[in-house]
């Protein structure tokens, strides 16, 4: 199976991408806004989403989220195709780097994982998902997910609002793009969606301070409790 | 008009990051995928860049004419359609609201409309068949479920979410919050505006700088009184909002509030990169106000210029920044006129032209590319002029950098709709996934 025209990219981008774990090696944004303290905020439920059975890299039967009690999840859907700066590698670069984060800290190491899913499998088997892994190198509890067909991850993207629109070109033939708003969803324990990002304000760091402003709701100490 | 070009440091953050990782800048600009930027709303929607097919006109219905009631009007304005020009559907509600402003869910998908009497929304299908939207839902517990918050006012799409501000509460007055709601229309949170700056109006984003803005206007006592009799009340006319609040985007926490007298309120964010302000206009003082950033990250509030000659007060009641940040077109409600100011020193604005666009105006929107605007008539049902002088219109315009020239108007009146409101802009080729919608800018909307 050819791997994905993002799985080139990041391939071509691996020195790159090595590096992505050292802050020196992000280019200083124009305007470094501030991050909040955790648990000075709300992040009160928008929406709940139900689990859902889909496909692990090995192709295996894999729940969508299977969280324990305690734990959260960032949900993002992709395509490896994908090669728009603002989409994809995007939600790739900062995943890679929270993974580094969660992994890097004893409050979050084990109850946050990342789940990346693929709205394009019938493109992206559990091959190149896997290949994909590979190229992540998750350091801390990432997993890959993708579907059998497009009909089945349809009422996941429709459960978390997650567009993901075939673009045809002038004669009506079907591009190979996928038109998408990149979003990464913050999933409690519930299935309550806490927040959702875009790429407009996407910062690893950010997404790292709202998981622990969750964990520290009352409900999550509660379940902390001895 | 062609962005202007950037260089890496000033970049967005996707862009950025792209950079960071190496991947091919051109390609991925060139893949035509819907990213989240946009002219004078939300940056979480997508945009039409190219020609817009149609406006959906949120229009108040007026007693005796046609069947009354307030309406979503759909307006052709693709000269490449036969029917350009024309209504081409419209879609009562049943009953008068006091229509008046709304805005597109973040996936482009559903627009939303608020009544500001009943505040009640309408949410309406535009997907399916963006020539002829379908009510599919309305939202009917704001005040019960926001807490007591009434009038919704600006729609403004987040991820997943809207972001809806209110205007006034259950006793009429101006003390009034930010209600947000998901996409599937149920409440998810209240956020009163802080002590001392408790008036609402409108709210915008810059998510870049994780800032938001929101200005002030008067409560349901005021905006559905008459408006002779209003100004005739010196003790009602001392209820109006004199402030502009900044906060914290992702807490929802207020930083700064900012004295603004005279109701401040369509707020628009510059949307250039590097371009570190916002601009506002006040109703009853006539002045155009900056907000900007500081080196410290603070930010500062600057009268910057009349509008008109504000002792006739001619009322600028909305504001359209173009999307290369150079021009603001101004509205004033009271002599009909625009003024369209260059901005391109945000500090030092002056005026470029000054056109007579009715006896009374109220909206006006201009696409992504500039290159068209879009008037209409209506400020509120208790305050549009009465007589001959009550004209109610749609008129569109070309604009070409140095003045407008007229293409079609409607008559609302002679079409027995209404009074037309607020303006959003639809697209066939953005729902059927036409690549050449979308290429351009890889944005598809916008106003």
């Amino acid at each position: 199976m050819r791997a994905g025209l993002l799985l080139a990219l990041l391939a071509a981008a691996a020195p790159a991408a090595a590096h992505e774990a050292a802050p020196a090696a992000r280019p200083a944004p124009a305007v470094a806004p501030a991050l909040p303290e955790p648990g000075t905020y709300e992040l009160p439920p928008i929406t709940r989403v139900a689990d859902a059975r889909l496909l692990d890299e090995q192709g295996a039967p894999a729940p969508l989220l299977g969280l324990e009690p305690g734990q959260l999840a960032f949900v993002s859907f992709v395509y490896t195709h994908c090669a728009d700066a603002g989409g994809c590698p995007l939600a790739l670069a900062t995943l890679q780097r929270l993974d580094r984060l969660v992994a890097a800290d004893p409050a979050l190491r084990g109850r946050v994982r990342l789940v990346t899913v693929s709205f394009d499998p019938a493109r992206d088997t559990p091959e190149v998902m896997r290949a994909l892994r590979e190229r992540m190198r998750p350091a801390g509890d990432w997993r890959f997910r993708t579907a059998p067909d497009a009909p089945a991850i349809a009422p996941v993207l429709a459960a978390f609002g997650q567009d993901a629109l075939p673009l045809v070109d002038a004669s009506g033939r079907e591009s190979g793009v996928l038109r998408h708003l990149l979003k990464v969803f913050l999933v409690d324990d519930a299935g309550a969606i806490r927040n959702i990002y875009s790429a407009d304000f996407l910062s690893a760091e950010l997404l790292a301070v709202d998981a622990r402003t969750v964990l520290m709701d009352a409900r999550h100490a509660a379940v902390e409790a001895p | 008009m062609p962005r202007r070009p950037a260089s890496v440091r000033a970049l967005p953050p996707a862009v950025r990051v792209a950079v960071a990782l190496g991947l091919a800048l051109p390609l991925a600009l060139a893949a035509g995928a819907a990213r989240a930027d946009e002219p004078c709303q939300s940056p979480y929607l997508p945009k039409i860049v190219g020609q817009e097919d149609f406006l959906y006109v949120w229009t108040l219905g007026i007693e005796g004419l046609g069947d009354g009631s307030d309406k979503l009007v759909t307006v052709s304005v693709n000269p490449a359609r036969p029917d350009y020009g024309k209504v081409v559907s419209s879609v009562s509600v049943g009953g008068r609201h006091e229509a008046h402003h709304g805005g597109f869910t973040d996936d482009r998908r559903q627009l939303w409309l608020g009544g500001l009497d009943t505040s009640e929304i309408f949410v309406f299908d535009v997907a399916s068949d963006p020539a002829r939207p379908k009510l599919v839902k309305r939202i009917g517990d704001f005040v019960e479920a926001s807490g007591g918050a009434v009038g919704p006012h600006t729609h403004y799409p987040l991820p997943g979410r809207m972001l809806i501000s209110a205007l006034s509460n259950r006793e009429g007055t101006g003390r009034t919050a930010l209600v947000e709601y998901s996409n599937d229309g149920r409440h998810v949170r209240t956020t009163w505006m802080p002590e001392g700056a408790e008036y609402g109006y409108d709210v915008r984003v810059n998510a870049n700088l994780n800032r938001m803005l929101t200005t002030s206007f008067t409560g349901r006592n005021n905006y559905m009184r008459p408006l002779p009799e209003l100004m005739a009340d010196a003790e009602a006319m001392k209820q109006f909002g004199n402030t502009v609040v900044l906060w914290d985007a992702h807490t929802r926490k207020p930083l700064q509030v900012f004295e603004v007298p005279g109701a401040p309120l369509e707020v628009r964010w510059a949307l250039q990169p590097g371009h570190h302000y916002a601009f506002t206009t006040t109703a009853l003082t006539a002045r155009l106000w900056g907000f900007f950033r500081k080196d410290d990250g603070t930010f500062e509030a600057v009268d910057l210029a009349p509008i008109g000659d504000p002792a006739k007060t001619p009322l600028p009641v909305d504001i359209s920044l173009s999307s290369d940040d150079r021009f603001l077109f101004v509205s004033t409600f009271n002599d009909g006129m625009v003024r369209v100011f260059d901005v391109s020193n945000p500090r030092a604005p002056r005026v470029v032209h000054e056109q007579q666009i009715g006896r009374q105006v109220n909206m006006v929107s201009q696409s992504w590319d500039g290159k068209r605007v879009y008037f209409t008539s209506s400020l509120l049902s208790q305050w549009d002029k009465t007589g001959e002088d009550d004209e109610q219109f749609l008129r569109a315009y070309d604009w070409d950098g140095r003045t407008l020239t007229p293409r079609f108007s409607i008559d609302f009146r002679a079409e027995s709709l209404g009074r037309p409101h607020i303006m959003n802009f639809g697209s066939e080729a953005f729902y059927q996934g036409r690549v050449a919608a979308v290429a351009a800018g890889g944005a598809v909307g916008g106003e």
